[in-house]
């Protein structure tokens, strides 16, 4: 059906050539699924743009073909070619509520695509309700009227893969479809794309940075790293018997909800930039590889077949006879320390039936309110030393969790103690307790760091506050940056830099240091690896275990993401709709747990074993 | 998640929008800068410097030479480059002298009107809430009055003189810059280091001095070299009503005026001061342009 034969893409960076993506195979049989895996940078995304014809500027195939049903693509004439997009292969994209023009009704949107692809007018509405039907859109009818804004993620991507759908294509190249939605709603857009699929025997080609997830719903996955295809093969192979130590590493860097808890082994390091491709002349993954040959710095490996249908391109694959994986594993539990729950004190802070209800005034003179509860009646201690995880779905409240505790959002109901303190008193010692006890981490560590400081002034920003704090006024601000660095494994030549020059994991790490500084005995994180790659989240992850041990820093961590809260916390708290609906030690509630809402977030992590059946069906 | 990064980016991203050096050498960079800088240069040159430069008093008259046409024309005079007005007044040493009076006005007019606005812009921006509301209601009141008519009823009630034509300017054009950098202001107060800021123990006062006030910056110097062209056509549309300053004062506006009963005679006698204005507002907008192009990195992309 598709076969991307030796593909290259280049561009060219002050007058070098740089190969984007080198010498990429792969190809995808009718009714089949590929995965293409890799992270940000890995030039993943752009194999889908050299099919829909939409290359960015300056960037060119130098090399391959592209055969689609037999024809390459890329010799094909731009009219054939684009009589083919829409028609015969469809396009999911990776954010659904972007990609629907937001002034057009969805009606109109979808008529639009069905004008493109030659509907008769007439035909048209029925056309569209039997989709939004397939697709389990509930109120087909009403779903033609409504606006892109009205609709939730997964809604959208529903509209959007009933529009795909429709023509009943041959080949569908879906990227990242479900990186901008919920948990929940990502098992339920899987699924909807599984049965979809299956009742039009149509090829997919899934781009994403999961493997796990690829690993379940792919029959053949190729990892990609720097633009280079590292492994290929069939999924449960690639995931269970992985022989490029790339693809064993991003394995080993993720977290599990299941199983005995393990330390994670990141890789150092962060993926090279474009520019940074061409100064490598080898394997491009050899400078973060941990058994790098020299030869692997000579010249790229060639892809060699190690088992029928498995491609590796290293020069010394793992060695996947033994149990190799299992061991791994063994090994890295072994080396695990449990997070520590035994603690026992005056909380350091603590919410007792706290509630966060924002009134919005509708009406021309704002004479109605309307109430809204972000949080409702929630009780929360935290011990010195302790990290509790907070999960839930995207509107649970669990940032205005992090918000009410950095004193960011005033209380509406209930009370806040800070050591055993009311901090609705909002005195002297009060103010100073907040400050020098409570930190924050930021989400989105881009937005966080003012970028006009350089990484000396944001580390050490506390000194420019204007009171002493206690652990400042004993040693110069420039040796404190030092320290803070060291803290959060920077290099020491970073102080002057801007956090424009930084990678995402960089920023973070000051971000952290920045929350370091004043030595406070109790951080928030609200979901601060939900950005970054797994190799560098893993990286963050290990950094906050020691700096908690490190300082006995107290920890609440907010995610979305389960396995990171189980790697972390020892006590989670899982939010529904502004409510706590389960609260406990981490353990316990992983594996037992009480309430239907966390088995069906639990449910919804894609398990490190990929003969378990996953998505599971619906119950 | 997967969106490679155009190699344009790391080039791009680096140095500019963190370092004042990127953004003065930014500034270098645009021809629009160079172009209109080098023009308000010349002007401020020559209005500094006019009683030297200008071959002529602004008020002399000579009436023997009333009307003269410029130097290259068949009857001209060397000593008149520009000709003479009416009342037989070197129109190049007039157009000199009324430089002063405009630049004065559009320096200290826009300076003013971007305190007063840009202060509670920051204030209505940061704080938010009545505040906010008290001065956007402010602001909205003082745009439903037409600027004009509000500058005359000004000046009616201050009398003329420069300064008062100043203060004029600044109490009509603040709600320019109150609106445009209080929206400014409302974008960077939501970004994530303002409440960092706050957290580590910053005070109010110092979060807005240190972390909002830099992000604003860049939209108040645009602002401002837009703001001084605006002054310039103020000022000489109320000193050609005879508003602004007093008439032994020489103003661009006031020629205009003067100018106005020759007009079919004597076409130089008018164009001059048209083209002054002109060439000056011009120069104005050319410099905000460049300077908005040069500090925002993302217009910067587009246009380049």
């Amino acid at each position: 059906m598709l076969a991307i034969d030796n593909l290259t893409l280049s561009c060219q960076i002050d007058g070098r050539r740089i190969d984007l993506l080198r010498n990429l195979s792969v190809s995808l049989a009718r009714g089949r699924v590929l995965g293409l895996v890799g992270e940000s940078g890995a030039g993943k995304s752009m194999i889908g743009r050299i099919i829909a014809g939409h290359t960015p500027p300056g960037f060119e195939v130098t090399q391959g073909r592209v055969l689609f049903d037999g024809a390459d693509l890329l010799s094909l004439e731009r009219k054939a070619w684009r009589a083919l997009l829409g028609r015969r292969i469809a396009f999911i994209p990776q954010e659904p509520l972007t990609a629907l023009n937001p002034v057009l009704t969805i009606g109109q949107t979808f008529d639009e695509h069905l004008a493109h692809l030659g509907v008769a007018p007439r035909e048209r509405r029925a056309s569209m309700l039997r989709q939004f039907d397939a697709v389990h859109l509930p109120k087909p009818d009403d779903m033609l009227r409504r606006y892109p804004h009205e609709l939730s993620g997964g809604q959208c991507q529903r509209v959007l893969i009933a529009m795909a759908f429709v023509a009943n294509p041959a080949l569908i190249v879906a990227d990242e479809p479900t990186t901008a939605l919920d948990v929940v709603s990502q098992v339920n857009v899987l699924r909807l794309l599984a049965e979809q699929r299956r009742q039009h025997e149509t090829a997919m080609l899934l781009i994403t940075h999961d493997l796990r997830l690829a690993a379940h719903v792919c029959d053949d996955i190729a990892v990609l790293y720097a633009g280079e295809q590292v492994e290929y093969g069939p999924a449960r192979d690639v995931l269970r018997r992985s022989r490029h130590p790339y693809t064993w590493a991003l394995d080993q860097a993720t977290p599990d909800v299941h199983g005995k808890p393990r330390r994670l082994s990141a890789l150092s390091g962060q993926m090279p930039g474009v520019s940074a491709m061409g100064s490598i002349t080898g394997c491009r993954f050899a400078p973060r590889c941990p058994q790098r040959l020299a030869a692997c710095e000579a010249e790229p490996p060639p892809s060699i077949e190690s088992a029928p249908g498995h491609w590796v391109r290293c020069l010394k694959p793992r060695d996947v006879a033994s149990n190799s994986t299992d061991n791994a594993r063994e090994s890295a539990a072994a080396t695990w320390q449990a997070p520590n729950d035994n603690i026992s004190g005056t909380p350091l802070i603590e919410l007792r039936d706290a509630t966060l209800c924002y009134t919005a005034r509708r009406g021309l003179f704002g004479q109605r309110k309307v109430r809204n509860f972000a949080v409702e009646g929630l009780s929360l201690a935290v011990q010195p030393g302790e990290f509790v995880g907070i999960v839930g779905e995207s509107g649970s409240g669990k940032s205005s969790v992090a918000k009410l505790i950095v004193g960011a959002e005033a209380l509406t109901g209930g009370m806040l103690l800070i050591e055993g303190r009311d901090r609705a008193l909002a005195n002297a010692e009060v103010r100073r307790l907040n400050r020098e006890h409570v930190q924050m981490i930021f989400q989105d560590p881009h937005s966080a760091l003012n970028p006009r400081r350089s990484v000396y002034r944001l580390l050490t920003q506390a000194y420019e506050a204007g009171h002493a704090v206690a652990t400042m006024t004993e040693q110069p601000r420039n040796g404190r940056a030092q320290e803070l660095l060291a803290d959060v494994g920077l290099p020491r030549d970073m102080l002057p830099r801007f956090p424009g020059q930084l990678s995402g994991g960089q920023k973070q790490r000051v971000n952290i240091g920045r929350a370091l500084c004043v030595m406070p005995r109790l951080i928030v994180a609200d979901e601060i690896v939900s950005g970054l790659d797994v190799s560098v989240q893993a990286q963050i992850l290990n950094l906050l275990i020691e700096l908690g041990r490190r300082h006995g820093i107290a920890l609440v961590l907010i995610s979305h993401d389960l396995s990171v809260v189980r790697y972390l916390c020892s006590r989670v708290v899982v939010m529904q709709r502004g409510k706590v609906v389960e609260q406990g030690k981490t353990e316990q509630v992983f594996s037992d747990p009480q309430h239907a809402y966390t088995r069906l977030l639990l449910s919804s992590v894609p398990p490190a074993d990929p003969t378990v059946p996953w998505p599971p069906a619906i119950h | 998640m997967s969106a490679i990064e155009l190699p344009a980016a790391p080039h791009s991203g680096v140095d500019r929008s963190s370092s004042l050096c990127g953004a003065l050498r930014e500034l270098a960079r645009q021809p629009r800068v160079w172009v209109g800088g080098t023009i308000l240069l010349v002007a401020m040159l020559l209005a500094v410097f006019a009683p030297w430069i200008a071959p002529h008093d602004p008020l002399d008259q000579d009436l023997l030479h009333m009307l003269a046409p410029p130097a290259w024309a068949p009857d001209g005079s060397a000593s008149y480059p520009l000709g003479t007005d009416g009342l037989g007044r070197c129109v190049l040493s007039r157009a000199i002298f009324g430089a002063r009076v405009a630049l004065t006005v559009a320096i200290a007019a826009a300076w003013g009107s971007m305190l007063l606005g840009s202060t509670l812009a920051l204030l209505g921006g940061y704080f938010g809430g009545l505040v906010d509301r008290l001065i956007s209601y402010v602001v909205d009141l003082w745009m439903s009055f037409p600027p004009v008519v509000l500058s005359l009823i000004l000046l009616v009630g201050l009398g003329t003189g420069i300064d008062k034509v100043v203060l004029a300017v600044v109490l009509v054009d603040w709600t320019r810059f109150c609106r445009v950098v209080r929206a400014d202001v409302l974008v960077t107060r939501r970004r994530d280091f303002v409440l960092a800021a706050q957290l580590i123990g910053f005070s109010h006062w110092r979060t807005m001095l240190r972390e909002v006030l830099p992000a604003v910056v860049p939209l108040m110097i645009t602002l401002f070299s837009i703001e001084m062209g605006i002054a310039i056509v103020v000022e000489a549309t109320l000193s050609f009503i005879g508003l602004s300053v007093p008439p032994q004062i020489t103003t661009w506006g006031q020629m205009l005026a003067d100018a106005r009963n020759d007009m079919q005679s004597a076409v130089w006698v008018l164009l001059t001061p048209v083209a002054c204005i002109i060439v000056t507002v011009l120069a104005c907008n050319l410099l905000g342009d460049g300077v908005r192009i040069a500090l925002d990195p993302r217009l910067r992309q587009r246009v380049a």
